[in-house]
C-alpha cells in the first residue's frame, strides 16, 4: 500500500504524525518504508532519531536517486540505527522499519520527466517489498506532490493501492487551506484527474487527518473560565460546520490527533514508554495514533458514502 | 600464489591462450500477479522479439526463457586495480519465468582481447554477440575482482545489472499482470564472474551474501573452456540465483513474526501464500545439474542450500500442523471420535 502524506501549510504536524503512523504500523508487524519527499526541509531522520543525518543525507539520498546520480537511494534501518532508547532494537513481532532520507542540499531536478520515471520505478519496487510505503510530501502544491500524482497515474502503478492523507490543523484558516489543496482549481483532485487518475477512485482514496486538535483534557479547555468555555464550544461547532461545508466532514476524516505537549517542543515518535513509563506524553495521543494506524488499513474507513 | 604467465592478458600476442572470463548479473523477483501464469501465458509474456520464439519446457517444472536481446556497450570496465580499461561490444540479456511465478532477468558477456587495439564499426561487434572487447592492459584476475567489488555499480562502468533491471521493469507493466501478488518479497541481484584456472585444479564456488539484496558468485573452472562449457555457466548462475531468492524469501516469511505468538488463522494467512506459491519451485540442479554437477555439490555442502530449505519447510509444516490441533480439542465431544460408537 502506498500512502502519501500532504498538507497545504507547514506546522500541521504532517511529518511527525506520519512518522508516528509508520512506527505504529511497524509495531503491528507490517514491513514499513518511510520516504522523505519533503524536498525543502528533509527532517524525517531527526524524528526517527537517526544520527549523522538529522537534516538529510550528505549524499545518496532520495534527491540523488531521482536526479540519477545513484542507482539506489540510501536506506536506513531504523531499528538498527536509531539513537532513541525504545527504537534501538526491533520489539518482538515488529516488522521492518526503513527510512529513505532526503538529501542535505536538496535542489531542483534537471528534467522533470526523468525524475518521474525514476520515482515511478522506485515506488513500484518498494510496493513489491513493503506492506506500507509512506511518502511524506512537502507542504503546498509542490513539485513533490505533482511527481507523486504523476507517478501513481502511470500504468506500472495503476493496480497498486494508493491512499492520500491531507493533514490540517483545527482552525478556520487551516480548514479552508486544506479544502483548497484538495478541491481547489489546481488542487490534488483537479491535478490528478488531468494527469489521468480516475476521478471517483482518487476521491475515494483521499482522507483528512486533523492534527493538533485541542482535546477535552487539554489545560486550555479543562481550566477555562466559563465565558471562555462557552466561546470555545461555539467556535468548535462553527468549525465543524465549516469543515462539513468544505468537504472535510466526518465521512472524510481518517482520524484526529490531539495537541501533545511533547510534540510542541520536539518532533519525535511517541512510544509506549513515553506514555506508560515516564508519562511525559498523554495517553490520548497514543490512542489517537493507534486508532489512526488501525484505520489506515481498515477497509471500512475507506468506504465512500 | 604464483600466477601462471598466461593468466596475463596483454594485447593480441597470446590471444589463443587467453584466460576465459565471463561476467553477468541476474535479478530475481516475484511476478507481480495473483495467480501463476500458465505455459501459454508464459510464452506470450516472454515474446520480447517477433523473430525468435520463446523456449518453454514442462519438466521438471514449467520454465520459459525469452529470446536473447543484445545491448551495445562502450564504457569503462570495472577493474579492481583502478586501471582505465575500455570495453566495446554487446551484452546478451534474456528474461525467464519459473513455474509462471518467479521472474528472472539475466545479462552477461564474455571478455575478449581486441585484435585491432581500437574501436571498430558496430558491424564488427554485432556478429560477435555477447562478446565485449577489451581496449587496454589488464589481467583476468583484475577484471573478475573489479566486477565483483561493491564499487562496480558506480555510474559510467559497464553494468549488466542495469540491463537486467530494465528488462524487469519492462516486464512489470505487461497486460497479463494484475499487480496483486500473494506475498511481499524483495528482489535480489546476483553478480557473478567465471574465471578459467589451470587444468588439474579443483573447480570452486565462492558464494557471498553482501547484504539483504546483493550476492556475488565467483566460479573458478579448471581446464579447457570451449563454447559449450561457457554456455553452460549462465544457466547455472540463474538457477543458483533462483534458489537463493526462494530461500531468502522463505526465511523472511518464517522470521518476520515470532511464529509461536500468532493465532491459528494468522499463521495460515502468513504461511499460506508461501505454501501455495513457493514450496514446489525448489528443484536445485534441475536445469544445470547435468553439465555442472560438481558446482551444485559445492553449493549444497557449503552453505547447504537444501538443508536450510528443508528445515524451513519442515518448520512451516509443523506450524500448520500445530495450528490444527486446538481445533480438534475445542470440537464438540461427539465429533471428536467419529469412528467409535458411543459408549453409553
Amino acid at each position: 500500500m502506498l500512502v502519501f502524506a500532504a498538507s497545504d501549510k507547514g506546522g500541521t504536524g504532517r511529518s511527525v504524525t506520519s512518522a508516528n503512523l509508520a512506527y505504529r504500523r511497524a509495531l503491528r508487524g507490517d514491513d514499513v518504508c518511510y520516504l522523505d519527499f519533503d524536498f525543502g526541509s528533509p527532517t524525517a531522520a531527526a524524528v526517527f532519531a537517526v544520527p549523522d543525518i538529522p537534516r538529510g543525507a550528505a549524499s545518496g539520498g532520495l534527491h540523488s536517486h531521482l536526479r540519477g546520480a545513484v542507482t539506489e537511494p540510501l536506506r536506513i534501518d531504523v531499528w538498527d540505527r536509531s539513537e532513541h532508547d525504545s527504537l534501538r532494537y526491533a520489539p518482538a513481532g515488529a516488522g521492518r522499519l526503513v527510512l529513505v532520507p532526503g538529501d542535505l542540499g536538496g535542489g531542483e531536478f534537471a528534467t522533470a520527466q526523468e525524475a518521474v520515471n525514476r520515482c515511478t520505478k522506485l515506488f513500484a519496487q518498494l510496493e513489491e517489498e513493503f506492506d506500507l510505503v509512506l511518502v511524506d510530501l512537502s507542504a503546498g502544491r509542490s513539485f513533490a506532490v505533482d511527481m507523486a500524482l504523476e507517478s501513481t497515474a502511470r500504468p506500472e502503478l495503476r493496480s497498486a493501492p494508493c491512499h492520500w492523507l491531507v493533514f490540517h490543523r483545527w482552525t478556520r484558516q487551516h480548514i479552508l487551506a486544506a479544502a483548497g489543496l484538495v478541491y481547489g482549481e489546481r488542487g490534488l483532485l483537479a491535478n490528478g484527474i488531468a494527469l489521468g487518475h480516475d476521478p471517483a477512485r482518487l476521491r475515494a482514496a483521499l482522507r483528512f487527518v486533523r492534527a493538533v486538535v485541542p482535546g477535552q483534557d487539554s489545560p486550555g479547555i479543562k481550566h477555562a473560565r466559563p465565558p471562555q468555555s462557552v466561546w470555545m464550544h461555539a467556535v468548535s461547532r462553527q468549525l465543524d460546520a465549516l469543515a462539513a461545508e468544505n468537504g472535510l466532514g466526518h465521512g472524510k476524516v481518517l482520524g484526529s490527533v490531539p495537541e501533545e505537549p511533547v510534540l510542541k517542543l520536539q518532533e519525535q515518535l511517541i512510544t509506549d514508554e513515553d506514555v506508560l513509563e515516564t508519562q511525559v506524553a498523554n495517553p490520548e495521543t497514543r490512542s489517537a495514533l493507534e486508532q489512526l494506524a488501525r484505520r489506515l488499513v481498515d477497509d471500512k474507513a475507506w468506504e465512500e458514502f | 600464489m604464483t600466477r601462471p604467465k598466461r593468466d596475463k592478458v596483454s594485447g593480441n600476442k597470446d590471444a589463443g591462450h587467453e584466460t576465459v572470463v565471463v561476467c553477468g548479473e541476474v535479478r530475481t523477483a516475484l511476478l507481480q500477479t495473483s495467480l501463476p501464469l500458465s505455459q501459454d501465458q508464459c510464452a506470450r509474456f516472454l515474446a520480447l522479439r517477433p523473430d525468435e520464439p520463446v523456449r518453454v519446457s514442462e519438466r521438471p517444472n514449467v520454465y520459459a526463457v525469452s529470446p536473447d536481446l543484445l545491448t551495445g556497450v562502450d564504457c569503462r570496465l570495472p577493474a579492481a586495480s583502478g586501471s582505465r580499461v575500455r570495453g566495446v561490444g554487446t551484452v546478451r540479456a534474456h528474461a525467464a519465468l519459473t513455474g509462471g511465478r518467479v521472474i528472472q532477468a539475466s545479462a552477461h558477456f564474455q571478455y575478449t582481447t581486441s585484435v585491432s587495439g581500437q574501436r571498430l564499426p558496430w558491424s564488427h561487434y554485432l556478429v560477435r554477440p555477447g562478446l565485449v572487447e577489451r581496449l587496454g592492459r589488464t589481467t583476468a584476475d583484475d577484471l573478475t575482482a573489479g566486477f565483483l567489488a561493491p564499487r562496480a555499480t558506480e555510474p559510467g562502468l559497464l553494468d549488466p545489472g542495469s540491463i537486467a533491471s530494465r528488462l524487469l521493469d519492462r516486464a512489470r507493466g505487461h497486460e497479463l499482470l494484475d499487480g496483486q501478488p500473494p506475498l511481499k518479497s524483495r528482489r535480489t541481484r546476483l553478480r557473478w564472474a567465471v574465471r578459467q584456472v589451470p587444468p588439474g585444479a579443483e573447480p570452486s564456488v565462492h558464494f557471498t551474501i553482501v547484504d539483504t539484496e546483493r550476492r556475488t558468485l565467483l566460479l573458478l573452472l579448471p581446464g579447457l573452456m570451449d563454447a559449450k562449457a561457457v554456455a553452460s555457466v549462465p544457466p547455472f548462475c540463474e538457477e543458483l540465483a533462483l534458489h537463493d531468492w526462494l530461500l531468502t524469501t522463505l526465511i523472511r516469511v518464517v522470521e518476520r513474526r515470532a511464529l509461536g505468538s500468532l493465532s491459528g488463522p494468522e499463521v495460515a494467512n502468513r504461511l499460506g501464500p508461501a505454501v501455495s506459491h513457493l514450496l514446489h519451485l525448489w528443484l536445485p540442479g534441475a536445469r544445470s545439474g547435468r553439465e555442472l554437477p560438481e558446482l551444485w555439490n559445492g553449493v549444497e555442502q557449503q552453505p547447504g542450500f537444501t538443508r536450510q530449505w528443508q528445515t524451513l519447510v519442515q518448520r512451516i509444516r509443523d506450524q500448520l500442523a500445530l495450528q490444527s490441533l486446538p481445533l480438534h480439542d475445542s470440537a464438540p465431544e461427539s465429533s471428536r471420535a467419529p469412528t467409535s460408537a458411543p459408549r453409553r
